[in-house]
């Protein structure tokens, strides 16, 4: 009883607090309208992932798609929390008979934070930075397929394109579209969503409040802060105190108990597209030879490793496909656990008595925990493994750009990217001409069943081929306060939608 | 004592250009390249080069060198490579937390320290004289982080007094809650301190209980407290003094685990976020900053200790 | 009368504490040395089940992986005393030496070092080593001991040189020096006798520091990589789970708070007698 009445107290403090410096906006939001929430109420966001800076083509990282995407920017497509790619600045849109030419109406009454109208010109360059030489973005290569952006009239944008890319809609998602009269949008921001960044302090927070002239519907709450912290129990413990509404990722299903038995929190789990997994670098010996590969992943016991990193969360899916893309199959079957034949085929593969070789893990969880269990697991069919650590620099140094190691353990947090498996230059450099044909060719397709029919095949040889070992899918899990709802819980891409969050009174 | 201060502010001057260059040096010998930092997923090498240019890597080191004591001495810390900030502001603002975090536990830690540390020599046979004898040895031994955890489960996830960590968005604008986030970093630091400075203070009143200044003080009639309040404090103080230099510098590791434990957007934590980075710049002007200031704390030390120990005085002015 | 009224009840409490000491480090150090011929478990073996309580299987329960907590910690009491020792040789011998000579040099020599000894402990030395540790390839627990005690020696050695300062302030010096003894003798039947009580203590705190450093760094993630099971490494593993699976955090919690403590009680009991000792001699 105390500790709720010390709750709801503090939570009125920083209602009043957020009242002071938006008491414009409570104006519009008071409509007399019967609701059970309270559209002033601020909503209090835990996360570990603060961004670098505020611009996602300067090297953010994933801390900026979570604040800003659909929050702050909007593209002209969005992806929706269920996975769905759907138009946002986009009206209305035409592809030409070849797939190679783009026709974007834009939408109508749009301006940006700053005051100023969007317009074609706008969208041209927002594009065009993304795909700029100095660019950091993640879709860059994605959207090297853009041949031109143009801009006949105000309110219509033409992309054509090298080659057809039905993906083209999913990848503008990505990009922000960001008033090319701003300069410097790496501590400031000038984009069309529903909030405008009202201040950052690094280490810290970051605030956010409703934009009085946003386009589209008014946020059902007044504000949000993203509080950030560098330790999943510090920020756990911020959620039982009530300093935070809601945690966007649980990292750990050890703390979970303290919520999942308590009727003051709500936990959720949605979907999620985060793989862990072990790259080889397929180019080198033994992990070229596909029969090794396919032995190895027969020694290691996922489900144990899952439960023991996990307990009851996470999914096993035997691929780099989650089920949220649309070529998932369920491929836990192909190269399942089995010690015994692990061991033949090691020794059919010309290794009876197994091989040593150094796996790079980075230094933050889980990863250090997943190389010494698979040390253990493969050390039983004779393969010796020596666990170097590195940070996540040196291994973007030494593993993503030098592509000089054995073997490595990363988690790879996008949707639809089991594209990486059709680039033999990519860091694992799997090389499969067959999977390659199928992934390049699916992108011209006219239709997506087609690209979906060609993707699973893909899927499947991959899987068959053990191109890498794919350990498992993280569970995503959100936890709030129960009187806080109208969050997303699937997260993707590292997305968190906050204009539909509402608090109780 | 005039011209031993003139000497030492030299020295100082001189400590802080020999620290610029060790840490010029250490950071140089460090693997990895910053330049790849700089530029992005699949940069070209032509990009690679660009970022060395605009780091001033490709140049010799003797010119970096000169470039780098330049900016110092304009106190331009340059930018960080990943926030593209000016290293001098956020430095300055993460000061905010690390200075009141820091000197808060310090004189906190002095307030408590000293007098028990005094009760715990004096009367080192009565019960609470052994008590506190007891408890300083315990408190040296628990680590920083495991006080922390246990100050938060109880003050924050029993009691709910205070926040579990996090710093307000709006900082000292913000009073109320910037005091209250404050509060259990500095027990944290300042239970840890006072656990040691006690022992150097117990020591250093024992050993001038026994010294010979004071059995002829009590031979002429004084009462052994009356003594020691006296005659024994000054002495006393000069081993203890010495030793607060190296406390406070000990202090900063104490608040980079702290910071750590409580999510404080401080200096600590902005050192580590930059080793992990490889942010350079950032790493070199926290380096910096922090070392300019515990020069400057073991500066004042020392002069204090002069002030203290009439001998060294004596000898000083030979 | 007055100075045996104060030795006589400390030197019978030194006598408990350094008992008391004994004890506990040598507890340690027993199980150190045990488990190179016998733990529990091997160190990787996942023979529970995950974070199992304690129980007779698991005296210390287990980890995530349901590899023994108990073999790691006695493992770890291997690691601890080996950083603390090696730090302290290494921190103990640079900064005495480099104490005592600035002590005696000219007085241009004494600034120049005494100002060395200020910039180096005004180092975050202890971070900057970790960063090199962490940036090199072969990190290893050596490199780590190496940091750490030369991270200790300016502060070995600035106590050194104050404490050996004062003794040369003292008359029966100047009366030694007219009567023509060497400075070697001087330093060993004078200054040594004097100043090892006061150091002593302090270099059992460095050792305290030492290990409690190893930890502090390890729960950054800066430590010494697996498979080295330190305290400070478990610790940091056990972090995420401090509030739901406790063991794994205080144990070795407690381990380090056993041996720091038991190592300044050591410390203690041998000041009071050296203490002693070293009066008389003066």
């Amino acid at each position: 009883m105390t500790i709720r009445s010390t709750m709801s107290r503090q939570g009125r403090g920083y209602a009043l607090a957020a009242m002071t410096t938006a008491s414009a906006l409570a104006l519009s939001a008071a409509a007399g309208l019967a609701q059970d929430y309270d559209p002033e109420a601020v909503i209090n966001i835990g996360s570990l992932y603060e961004p670098q800076n505020l611009d996602n083509t300067a090297g953010a990282g994933q801390g900026i798609n979570e604040a800003f995407n659909g929050n702050v920017y909007e593209g002209l497509f969005v992806l929706t929390d269920e996975g769905e790619v759907e138009p946002k600045l986009v009206e209305d849109y035409e592809i030409s008979e070849d797939g190679l030419t783009y026709t974007f109406t834009l939408k109508d009454g749009v301006s940006f934070h700053s005051g100023e109208p969007m317009t074609a010109a706008d969208v041209k360059s927002s594009i065009e930075r993304v795909t700029a030489e100095g660019s950091a973005s993640s879709r860059k290569s994605s959207l090297a397929v853009i041949e031109s952006v143009e801009a006949p009239d105000d309110g219509t944008v033409v992309v054509t394109l090298k080659t057809p890319s039905i993906s083209l809609p999913y990848n503008l998602s990505y990009v922000w579209i960001v008033n090319d009269a701003a300069e410097d949008i790496s501590s400031a921001e000038d984009g069309t969503g529903p909030y405008t960044l009202q201040e950052w302090r690094r280490g810290s927070a970051l605030s956010m409040v409703p934009f009085e002239d946003y386009w589209g519907d008014a946020p059902t709450n007044g504000g949000v802060m993203f509080q950030y912290f560098t330790d999943a129990t510090a920020q756990n413990n911020a959620l039982l105190t009530g300093a935070v509404d809601i945690i966007t990722s649980i990292q750990s299903p050890d703390a979970l108990s303290q919520f999942t038995d308590n009727p003051d929190f709500t936990v959720s789990e949605g979907a999620s597209t985060t793989k862990e997994l072990m790259a080889y670098n397929d180019r080198v010996e033994p992990f070229d030879d596909p029969q090794v590969r396919s032995a190895l992943a027969r020694a290691v016991d996922n489900e144990r490793l899952l439960q023991a990193i996990w307990g009851d969360y996470g999914t096993l899916i035997g691929s780099f496909v989650p089920p949220t893309d649309p070529w998932y199959v369920d491929l836990t079957d192909v190269n399942a656990y089995d010690p015994e034949s692990a061991r033949e085929m090691l020794e059919e593969a010309g290794y009876p008595d197994g091989f040593s070789f150094t796996l790079d893990t980075p230094d933050y969880d889980p990863h250090p925990v997943v190389a010494q269990f698979l040390q253990n697991e493969l050390a039983e069919v004779g393969v010796d493994v020596s666990i170097n650590i590195i940070t996540a620099n040196e291994w973007y140094t030494k593993i993503y750009q030098q592509q000089d190691f054995e073997a490595t353990l990363q988690e790879h947090v996008n949707h639809r990217d089991i594209v990486f498996y059709g680039n033999p230059d990519f860091y694992w450099g799997y090389d499969n001409a067959e999977v390659q044909r199928l992934i390049s060719e699916s992108e011209g397709v006219s239709s997506i069943d087609e690209q979906t029919e060609m993707l699973t095949e893909a899927n499947q040889i991959i899987a068959e081929d053990a191109a890498s070992m794919w350990l498992y899918l993280y569970p995503q899990i959100v936890v709030s306060t129960s009187n806080v709802t109208g969050y997303p819980l699937n997260g993707l891409n590292s997305q968190f939608f906050v204009a539909d969050i509402q608090k109780a009174e | 004592m005039l011209g031993y201060m003139t000497r030492r502010l030299v020295i100082l001057l001189l400590s802080l250009v020999a620290a610029a260059i060790v840490l010029f040096v250490l950071l140089r010998l460090l693997p990895g390249d910053p330049a790849n930092a700089l530029v992005g997923v699949g940069a070209t090498p032509e990009q690679i080069e660009a970022a060395r240019a605009q780091l001033g890597s490709d140049q010799s080191l003797l010119v970096q060198f000169v470039a780098y004591l330049g900016d110092l001495a304009r106190f331009d810390l340059g930018q960080s490579f990943v926030s593209r900030a000016p290293v001098i502001e956020e430095i300055s603002r993460r000061l905010s937390v690390t200075l009141p975090l820091t000197f808060a536990a310090f004189f906190l830690a002095m307030l408590l320290a000293i007098p028990l540390g005094i009760v715990a020599a004096v009367k080192a046979r009565r019960w609470y004289g052994l008590v506190l004898s007891v408890v300083s040895q315990v408190g040296i031994a628990v680590p920083v982080f495991w006080l922390g955890i246990l100050l938060v489960y109880q003050f924050s996830l029993t009691l709910r007094w205070l926040p579990s960590g996090g710093f307000p968005l709006r900082g000292y604008e913000d009073p109320g809650r910037a005091v209250q986030s404050m509060i259990l970093p500095v027990l944290t630091i300042a239970l840890i301190m006072t656990a040691s400075l006690m022992r150097y203070v117990r020591s250093a009143t024992l050993d001038v209980l026994d010294s010979d200044f004071l059995r002829t003080a009590r031979a002429l009639g004084e009462s052994r407290t009356g003594a020691l309040m006296r005659h024994g404090l000054r002495n006393a103080a000069v081993p203890v003094v010495s030793v607060l230099g190296i406390e406070l510098s000990t202090t900063f590791l104490g608040a980079v685990v702290v910071e750590q434990v409580f999510s404080l957007p401080g200096l600590g934590s902005m050192l580590l976020l930059g080793i992990q980075q490889r942010d350079y710049p950032n790493v070199q002007g926290v380096l910096i900053v922090s070392t300019l200031l515990v020069l400057l704390v073991g500066f004042l030390a020392d002069i204090l200790q002069r002030v203290l120990d009439p001998r060294l005085r004596k000898e000083g002015g030979r | 009368m007055s100075a045996a009224g104060a030795a006589g009840p400390r030197r019978s409490r030194g006598g408990a504490t350094y008992l008391l000491g004994l004890i506990l480090v040598g507890v340690i150090v027993a199980a150190g040395l045990i488990s190179f011929a016998w733990t529990p478990y091997a160190l990787s073996d996942m023979a529970g089940s995950r974070l199992e309580p304690p129980s007779p299987a698991h005296w210390a329960g287990t980890d995530r992986l349901g590899r023994d907590l108990f073999t790691q910690l006695m493992i770890g009491a291997r690691i601890a005393l080996v950083v603390g020792c090696g730090a302290v040789a290494i921190g103990g011998a640079i900064g005495m030496v480099t104490g005592i000579l600035a002590a005696f040099a000219t007085r241009f020599a004494d600034d120049a070092l005494a100002a060395v000894f200020d910039i180096l402990i005004a180092f975050p030395t202890l971070l900057i080593a970790m960063l090199v540790v962490a940036a090199r390839e072969e990190a290893s627990l050596g490199t780590a001991i190496l940091a750490l005690g030369i991270g200790l020696s300016p502060i070995v050695g600035r106590i050194t040189r104050i404490l050996t300062k004062q003794v040369l302030g003292q008359d029966y010096i100047t009366a030694a020096r007219v009567s023509g003894t060497s400075w070697g003798a001087i330093v060993i039947f004078h200054i040594l006798p004097n100043i090892v009580p006061f150091l002593g203590v302090n270099l059992a705190l460095q050792f305290g520091l030492a290990v409690m450093a190893e930890a502090s760094l390890s729960y950054l993630g800066l430590g010494a990589p697996p498979p080295n099971a330190s305290w400070g490494r478990m610790l940091q593993e056990a972090q995420s789970t401090v509030y739901t699976a406790p063991w794994g955090a205080v144990f070795p919690g407690l381990a380090l708070f056993a041996l720091v403590i038991g190592i300044n009680l050591l410390a203690d009991g041998l000041r009071d007698r050296l203490g002693r000792s070293g009066r008389d001699a003066g």
